[in-house]
């Protein structure tokens, strides 16, 4: 019986085998269907790494594996498929090749200008020399770089950029509405010369010049001969244009897509690339390859830069020193020591002032003194941001170019100590606001103080940070519960201002900060929004903030700016409307230096900063790379 | 033959009954959750821009463009009649792709995935069951409780167990991927070999934990056939063991294709944790992330195609119980 039965099982199993055992699809496009083969007998050994031996065809579909030592792994930017290769397109999905930000990612689209956080400067890309402002500050001139050229090998005109504009704004998509705000119009002057006309206030002079600077670095700039192939085949329906899938795109970019699936996103090398020109960067970057794995979450991206599958890692890694410390592994960041990395945003609690009792200062305030935040720092960060003792609270980010703009010495008075119960306490009680039925809850107009602070579940960092605000809220008696939604209602109650306590981080470093952040954190012009995604979520309003903030992006004068910032951290640190928490990187960056070295490191003289090797002026580090051992 | 038409006809209503309600469930249940969609798939395309009323214009279109602001019955026949055509629409967390497209992909692997490990775990589960109850000793007595220890470890653990132990410690199998993170879709033995590798400890992670149940249910089924009064006369009359066998297995195996077609239907719902953990791209991943983006194209579409599977194995295996179970065909006909 055992015999006839085993010989069923074998036979039912082999013909399953058979039947799902099937050649890998292998189509020209660029989704690929992938059928798994089904094992009959012990697991197979350790899986051999193919160098790609093959041949490669004229689209290189047939290698059947990148070769390791061409190839630079990504993770932490892509966690699901790509979606489209298209800059107006709302939902590309498509992190290394679509990021227009203050620091765009460059390696497909090229920006006229790339941003530098460590500088707090924009260095030309497709741009030769500074932009400049004329006498009225009424329009910027920008000057293209004649060796600038497009794949295919046809010369970046300023018609290029006159006509991106025109196209985003035509199909009205998000970044064409940003730029109708602050930009009249973008017009060609001659070939190689690009006038942008800012968008005026009623005195005449540019509404916001900051804001009208910002797009330097961040647009993409888009070929015309191409934006015409692709309105022509879409019919110039809007829909239609800005769905497009676009992977037969043209542009001036070092890479070029080559694969992408649910599984991975591979860019191959334009050796071509105008970048190479002297006038650039002299050289082509040096990796031929840009991959990165789709991985579920952290933990698997974890894993795999632990064995070495993957060089640079955007994700948040808690006690990341202990990867080389403890564990061996050539794994480092930027620094070598706390906090590891550059802090560019800053995570902020925000007060809904509309809500009974967080409407007084006292309370607010109370509960900001009482937090701990070295806890916050130790284990939600696990260490890799600077204390509030090292960089005192203020509207300004740690970095150097930061804190020049703000006058430390004249917030010293404002600033309390880290997790003041005792002061804390005392204040409320001045202020009247007291426990009278003795249940440990101080009460507000015969209201009890109870408040929920709310963030998404599974931001595991900003859980912790809420729980030791809860915390701190229960030691000077004030009832603070946590709650964590999904994702999607969060959104919906910090944008609608239907909370009580939530979080959310200030943008980072870019040609309108700090002027931004300003806006982030005490601008009231966003208080009367149906749907608020820009700041100030709690709706607070001071007089006093909205007429500085009117000031800056108008004002050149650095001692006067430094004033107002310096008087904008004042009014925050008194109020109390918003109260950063910790200090963080706006992009992570851990690197394993097993087959690629030559990262960016501090005070390598090199002033790159640690964006991935991808961002703004960080994509610098892609030509400094070198093999490990040698080429 | 009258009867067997009743018998069949009347399964085939009582389905179509239940699909009926269960459509209108999946469509519905979704669309009672607290939150707003458009709020997270905005919040995406908006980041990056500097002007709150255009951020806000931004939100409006894609409130218009998700048809969520129609009353529920409107949006539920637009589905309807979009869905006859195989039109499931467009993900709202990952749009602008439609729901065919993602579901095309991730189907595929969890499929692929499930279909052979739980074939397999069941095909073993009854072996090891059988030989257990008719040659007792030391699989009796040590294979089977081992296995039965091992099938209740959830599968998440054992997915985790075996990922650290292989993957981790021992370093000789892959930790995640459909296929090798340097490897490209290729019509090449190597890229083949990648995915088999690859496939091995999800593969094991659900066979092994699906063996114990199944060998526990074969091994009392077989037990009580073996003690069955035909099996005794049988023996005295002579007939072969083999032809015995024959008789008992068929008789054991009843019950075990229920559970085999119950867990062919669920299986599309996908080992979620076991994909989740070994970043294999199925339709448990999908299903998740459809739930925590509030992507009601998506879960509708999902729970529908796990809706149907689940069905249709039912009404298989009632169907298939008619030809190879007289008895109920005979009772059906009175």
């Amino acid at each position: 019986m055992k015999k006839g039965s085993k010989i069923i099982a074998l036979l039912m199993v082999l013909a399953l085998a058979g039947s799902l055992l099937a050649g890998c699809g292998n189509s020209g496009g660029n989704k690929e269907k992938v059928n798994a083969g089904k094992q009959t007998d012990e697991p197979a050994k350790k899986e051999e790494e193919e160098k790609g031996e093959k041949e490669e065809t004229k689209d290189g579909k047939d290698a059947d594996s990148l070769p390791r030592d061409e190839t630079l792994y990504f993770a932490g930017q892509q966690w699901g498929t790509v979606n489209d290769y298209n800059p107006l397109s709302a939902n590309s999905n498509n992190a290394m090749a679509i990021s227009q930000s203050d620091m765009s990612r460059t390696i497909v689209y090229e920006t006229l200008y790339m941003w530098n956080p460590l500088t707090a400067e924009m260095t030309p890309l497709l741009a030769q020399g500074d932009p400049e402002w004329d006498e009225g500050k009424t329009q910027i001139t920008v000057k293209l770089n004649p060796d600038a050229k497009w794949s295919d090998g046809t010369p970046v005109t300023a018609e290029d950029v006159a006509y991106t504009f025109t196209f985003h704004t035509k199909y009205e998509s998000p970044t064409g509405e940003d730029m109708l705000s602050y930009i009249d119009a973008i017009e060609a002057k001659d070939d190689s010369t690009v006038v942008f006309k800012a968008k005026k206030g009623e005195d005449g002079k540019a509404l916001n010049p900051l804001l009208t600077e910002s797009f330097l670095p961040k647009l993409y700039i888009l070929q015309k001969a191409y934006m015409e192939k692709v309105e022509k085949r879409c019919n110039e329906d809007s829909e239609a244009v800005k769905t497009d899938r676009m992977d037969d795109l043209i542009a001036s970019g070092p890479y070029k897509p080559y694969m992408d699936n649910e599984q991975k996103v591979v860019f191959i090398r334009d050796d071509n690339y105008w970048g190479q020109a002297g006038s650039m960067w002299g050289k082509l970057p040096v990796p031929k390859y840009l991959a990165h794995t789709i991985y579920k979450d952290n933990s698997a991206a974890l894993t795999a830069i632990q064995k070495g599958e993957v060089d640079v890692s955007q994700t948040f890694i808690p006690d990341v020193q202990k990867l080389w410390l403890e564990q061996d592994l050539p794994i480092s960041t930027y620094m070598d020591e706390a906090p590891y990395s550059v802090c560019l945003v800053m995570p902020t609690l925000f007060f809904n002032t509309g809500k009974p009792g967080l409407d007084q200062t006292p309370i607010r305030k109370a509960i900001a003194m009482a937090v701990d935040y070295d806890q916050i720092i130790s284990s939600a960060m696990s260490g890799q941001s600077p204390t509030f003792e090292d960089v005192p609270r203020s509207v300004m980010n740690p970095t150097d170019a930061d804190q020049e703009m703000v006058d430390q010495d004249a917030l010293a008075k404002y600033q309390w100590k880290n997790a003041d119960v005792e002061g804390a306490k005392k204040l409320l009680d001045e202020a009247g606001i007291v426990d009278s039925d003795g249940d440990g809850i101080r009460e507000y107009k015969g209201q009890k103080l109870s408040y929920k602070a709310e963030c998404p579940s599974g931001w595991s960092d900003w859980n912790a940070s809420l729980e030791i605000v809860a915390a701190a809220g229960k030691e000077i008696g004030i009832n603070i519960e946590t709650y964590f939604p999904e994702a999607s209602q969060y959104y919906d109650d910090y944008t609608t201002g239907n909370f009580d306590i939530t979080m959310q981080s200030s943008s980072g470093s870019s040609v309108a900060n700090p002027y931004q952040r300003c806006m982030f954190f005490l601008s009231s012009s966003y208080n009367d929004l149906d749907v608020n995604y820009s700041g100030n979520f709690g709706h607070f309003k001071n007089d006093r903030a909205d007429e500085i903030l009117k000031l800056i992006p108008n004002e050149s004068d650095n001692a006067k700016l430094k004033g107002y910032y310096t008087e904008l951290s004042q009014i925050m640190l008194e109020e109390c409307p918003c109260v950063p928490l910790m200090y963080r990187p706006q992009l992570f960056h851990v690197v394993n230096e097993s087959v690629w070295t030559g990262y960016p490191q501090m005070d390598d003289g090199t002033n790159i900063p640690p964006t991935d090797c991808t961002d703004g002026y960080g994509i610098a580090a892609l030509y400094h790379l070198t093999l490990v051992g040698g080429q | 033959m009258k009867g067997f038409k009743k018998y069949y006809g009347q399964k085939v209503l009582w389905y179509l009954l239940t699909l009926v309600f269960a459509v209108v469930l999946n469509f519905v249940l979704p669309r009672l959750m607290p939150g707003d969609p458009v709020s997270a798939i905005a919040g995406k395309s908006v980041s990056g821009m500097s002007d709150a009323t255009k951020i806000q214009k931004v939100y409006q279109d894609y409130t218009e463009k998700f048809g969520i602001s129609k009353p529920i019955y409107v949006q539920f026949f637009t589905w309807l009649k979009n869905a006859l055509h195989g039109d499931f629409g467009v993900s709202f967390s990952q749009f602008p792709r439609t729901v065919s497209d993602i579901l095309s992909g991730a189907v595929w692997w969890t499929v692929c995935l499930q279909l052979p490990a739980i074939v397999l775990g069941w095909v073993l589960g009854n072996v090891l069951g059988a030989v257990a109850a008719y040659r007792k000793g030391v699989f009796d007595k040590a294979i089977l409780p081992a296995f039965l220890f091992i099938s209740n470890i959830p599968a998440f653990g054992m997915a985790i167990i075996l990922l650290f132990v292989f993957g981790v410690r021992l370093g000789i199998l892959p930790t995640s991927g459909g296929y090798g993170f340097n490897m490209m879709p290729s019509a090449t033995w190597a890229f083949v070999k990648s995915v088999i590798v690859h496939y091995q400890l999800p593969f094991w992670s659900i066979v092994l934990i699906t063996i114990g149940g199944q060998a526990i249910g074969m091994r009392s089924m077989a037990i009580y056939e073996l003690n069955a009064d035909y099996v005794k006369y049988s023996r005295f009359l002579g007939i072969k063991d083999r032809t015995i066998v024959k008789y008992v297995f068929r008789n054991a195996m009843l019950p075990q294709i229920t559970g085999l077609a119950l867990s062919l239907g669920t299986m599309m719902g996908g080992a979620l944790v076991a994909e989740i953990i070994f970043s294999y791209p199925g339709l448990g991943t999908t299903l998740l992330a459809a739930v925590t983006g509030q992507d009601y194209p998506l879960l509708s579409a999902c729970t529908l195609i796990i809706t149907i599977m689940v069905l249709l194995a039912n009404l298989i295996v009632e169907l298939i119980y008619g030809v190879i179970d007289p008895r109920v065909k005979a009772s059906q006909q009175d």
